[in-house]
C-alpha cells in the first residue's frame, strides 16, 4: 500500500537557520504516528509543511496532493487542530456548524451536533463565552464530524488542565478512532499519547532521529536495572545511554543481546518517554 | 460558487459593523428630522425649498459615502490581520477554501456589499427624512421634498460612484490588503508609513517629487477623471440659481473619459499585482 505521506529530503530554513534538514519519513494508512521532538527540533515545522501552511524544499506527498500549492484540495480529505483555542472569539457554535457544513464536502452536522451534546456545550453559545477546554472540544467536535482520511494534531492539549485533556483523548479514542483512521499527531505530554501510537518519529535539531513502530520497540530496544555489581558488565555491552534510578542504574541498550542482559538485571521494554529522554540526550551517559 | 456565499456570510458574522454602522446613521438622521428644529427662512420660496430638497439628499450622500470610506479602510486593513492576531486563521486553513477565494470574498465585500448596504442606507434615510419632514411640516413644504427626478439622478449617480472608485482606488484596495496580509502587528502605520517613507526619501536623495505626485493623483485625481467639469456647475444649480431649470446629473458624469484614461487601467493593473501579491502573502503566513 502507497503512503498517505511521503517526505523525501524535506528542507526548510528560516533566514540561515535550519528547522528540518533533508528529512525522509512516511506514514503508511491507518496509523498513529506520534511525531516527538524538544523545543525547537522542527516538529511544528514539519506539521506546517504537512498540512500545507508553509513553502518547504524537497519532496513531500500527502495524499497525493503537493501540500503547498494544493492546500484547499488537502484539505478536503485532510483535516487538523493546530494548537488550542484558535476558533474566534466572535464565532458561535451554531455559525461553526453551519459554515463547516457549508464548505466542507466530508462533513456531517448531525455528528457534530451529537458529539457537542455529549459534551453538554449548547448551539447559540460564542466562543468568547466558552472555557479553553470547552472552545477545544468544539473544536474537537468539529474535527471528528469531518471524515477524513488524514488527521493532523498538533499539541491539541496544550495549557489545558488534567480534565479536559483526558476529555479530549477519551472523545479521540471512544468516538473517533478505527482502523481507516489515520493520525500524525505532536505532544510534549508523551505519556498521555503513548498507548495510542502505532508508531514513532523522533525529530531533533531538524533531522529524524527514530523512526519505528511501537512493535518495533519492543524487539529493538531493551533498558536494563543494573546494581553496581554487574555495572562494569553491563557497560561492556555497549549502552547509549544510562541514569541513576532508586540506587541501581537504568542503562538502555539497542539491538540488544537480550541472554546476556537478562543475566546482569531486570529487563524490560523502555516507555517512549523513557527513549525520547535516552536518544536525545547526547554527550556521555550520565 | 456555493463557497464564496459562506465566505461571504462569515464576514457579515464577523463584522457585524458592516450593518450597524450605516443602521445607526439612519436611526440618528431620521430622529433629527423628527425632533430637530425646521427653520421657516429656510422655506422662503419654492425654488430655495427645492434647491434645500436637493441639498439634503446630497448631504445625506456624501455623509455615508464619507462614513463608509473609513469604514472600508478599516476593514481592508483588518480583514487578513486579526485571524493571524488571534491565530483563529489555523482554524479556517484547516477548511478545504483556497486563500484565493479568501482573499476575493474580502474584495467583494469590500468593494461590492459595504457600498451597496450604504447605498440602501443613504436610500432609506433620505426617504424617511423627507417623508417626516414633509410631514411635521406640510404647510411650509408641501411635497416638496418628493422629487423623483433628483431621486433617480441620485441613484445614478451613487451606482456611478460605487462602481468606479472600485476601478481608480483599486491600488489602494490592494495595498490595504497587502499589508493586512503581510503586517505582524500595527496595520493602521505600516499602511501608512511606507508611502510616506518613500515620499521621503526620494526628496532628501533624488530631490524629485514623482512618488509624491503619483500617490496625490491616484488619491485626489478621482473626481476629476470620472466627473467632467460642469461637476461643481451641477451642485451650484442646485444650491445657487435654481432659475436656470432643473440641472441634469447625466452631464456630470463622465464614464467615457473615466474608461479611456490610461490612468484608470494602470492604476487597475496595479491594483491586480497588489491583491496577487496579498494572496501569496496569506498562502505564506500561516500566523501572525
Amino acid at each position: 500500500m502507497s503512503s498517505l505521506i511521503q517526505a523525501r529530503g524535506l528542507c526548510k530554513k528560516f533566514g540561515s537557520q535550519v528547522a528540518l534538514d533533508h528529512v525522509d519519513f512516511d506514514v503508511q494508512p491507518g496509523r498513529i504516528v506520534g511525531l516527538i521532538g524538544p523545543n525547537g527540533a522542527g516538529k511544528t515545522t514539519a506539521l506546517r509543511a504537512v498540512l500545507g501552511l508553509t513553502s518547504y524544499e524537497g519532496e513531500l506527498q500527502v495524499l497525493g496532493h503537493e501540500p503547498f500549492r494544493e492546500r484547499a484540495q488537502l484539505m478536503s480529505e485532510a483535516s487538523f487542530i493546530a494548537d488550542v483555542a484558535v476558533l474566534p472569539a466572535w464565532l458561535s457554535v451554531d455559525h461553526a456548524i453551519e459554515f463547516v457544513g457549508g464548505v466542507h464536502p466530508r462533513f456531517r452536522a448531525s455528528r457534530a451536533r451529537a458529539l457537542l451534546a455529549n459534551a453538554g456545550i449548547t448551539g447559540r453559545r460564542r466562543m468568547r463565552e466558552l472555557s479553553k477546554g470547552m472552545k477545544t472540544m468544539v473544536h474537537l467536535a468539529l474535527t471528528m464530524a469531518i471524515d477524513a482520511r488524514l488527521l493532523v494534531l498538533d499539541e491539541p492539549t496544550l495549557g489545558l488542565d488534567i480534565l479536559a485533556r483526558r476529555g479530549f483523548y477519551d472523545a479521540l479514542v471512544n468516538d473517533y478512532m478505527d482502523d481507516t483512521r489515520t493520525i500524525l499527531i505532536t505532544t510534549h505530554q508523551v505519556e498521555e499519547v503513548e498507548n495510542l501510537l502505532t508508531d514513532v518519529l523522533f525529530i531533533d535539531k531538524g533531522r529524524i532521529v527514530l523512526d519505528s513502530s511501537m512493535d518495533e520497540i519492543a524487539v529493538r530496544f531493551a533498558a536494563v536495572a543494573v546494581s553496581d555489581d554487574a555495572l562494569a558488565a553491563a557497560r561492556a555491552e555497549q549502552p547509549f545511554h544510562e541514569r541513576p534510578m532508586l540506587g541501581k542504574r537504568i542503562l538502555y541498550f539497542e539491538h540488544p543481546n537480550l541472554e546476556r542482559l537478562a543475566a546482569l538485571g531486570q529487563v524490560s521494554t523502555p516507555s517512549v518517554a523513557d527513549l525520547f529522554v535516552a536518544k536525545l540526550t547526547r554527550g556521555a551517559p550520565a | 460558487m456555493n463557497i464564496y456565499v459562506w465566505l461571504v456570510k462569515r464576514e457579515f458574522w464577523e463584522n457585524r459593523a458592516i450593518w450597524i454602522i450605516p443602521a445607526a446613521i439612519v436611526v440618528l438622521l431620521t430622529l433629527a428630522s423628527l425632533f430637530g428644529t425646521i427653520e421657516a427662512t429656510f422655506f422662503e420660496s419654492a425654488e430655495r425649498t427645492r434647491s434645500m430638497a436637493g441639498m439634503m439628499f446630497l448631504a445625506f450622500g456624501a455623509l455615508f459615502f464619507a462614513a463608509m470610506s473609513i469604514y472600508s479602510y478599516w476593514y481592508l486593513l483588518d480583514c487578513l490581520f486579526t485571524d493571524r492576531k488571534d491565530r483563529s486563521v489555523l482554524f479556517w486553513k484547516s477548511l478545504p477554501i483556497s486563500d484565493t477565494a479568501t482573499v476575493l470574498s474580502k474584495l467583494f465585500v469590500a468593494l461590492v456589499a459595504i457600498p451597496l448596504l450604504y447605498f440602501a442606507a443613504a436610500d432609506a434615510a433620505s426617504l424617511l427624512a423627507a417623508f417626516v419632514l414633509s410631514v411635521r411640516a406640510h404647510s411650509l413644504l408641501g411635497n416638496a421634498l418628493w422629487q423623483p427626478e433628483v431621486w433617480v439622478q441620485l441613484q445614478a449617480i451613487w451606482l456611478y460612484v460605487i462602481a468606479t472608485t472600485a476601478i481608480w482606488y483599486l491600488p489602494v484596495t490592494g495595498w490595504l490588503l497587502v499589508v493586512s496580509a503581510w503586517s505582524r502587528r500595527a496595520v493602521m502605520l505600516w499602511s501608512v508609513l511606507p508611502p510616506l517613507a518613500l515620499i521621503l526619501a526620494e526628496r532628501l536623495f533624488v530631490g524629485t517629487h514623482a512618488c509624491l505626485r503619483v500617490i496625490g493623483e491616484r488619491l485626489l485625481g478621482y473626481a476629476s477623471t470620472a466627473f467632467n467639469p460642469h461637476a461643481t456647475e451641477w451642485a451650484d444649480q442646485w444650491s445657487g440659481n435654481p432659475s436656470s431649470g432643473a440641472p441634469s446629473a447625466w452631464r456630470i458624469l463622465d464614464p467615457w473619459g473615466f474608461l479611456s484614461s490610461p490612468s484608470t487601467w494602470i492604476g487597475a493593473s496595479v491594483g491586480c499585482a497588489l491583491i496577487a501579491a496579498a494572496v501569496q502573502l496569506r498562502k505564506r503566513r500561516a500566523e501572525q
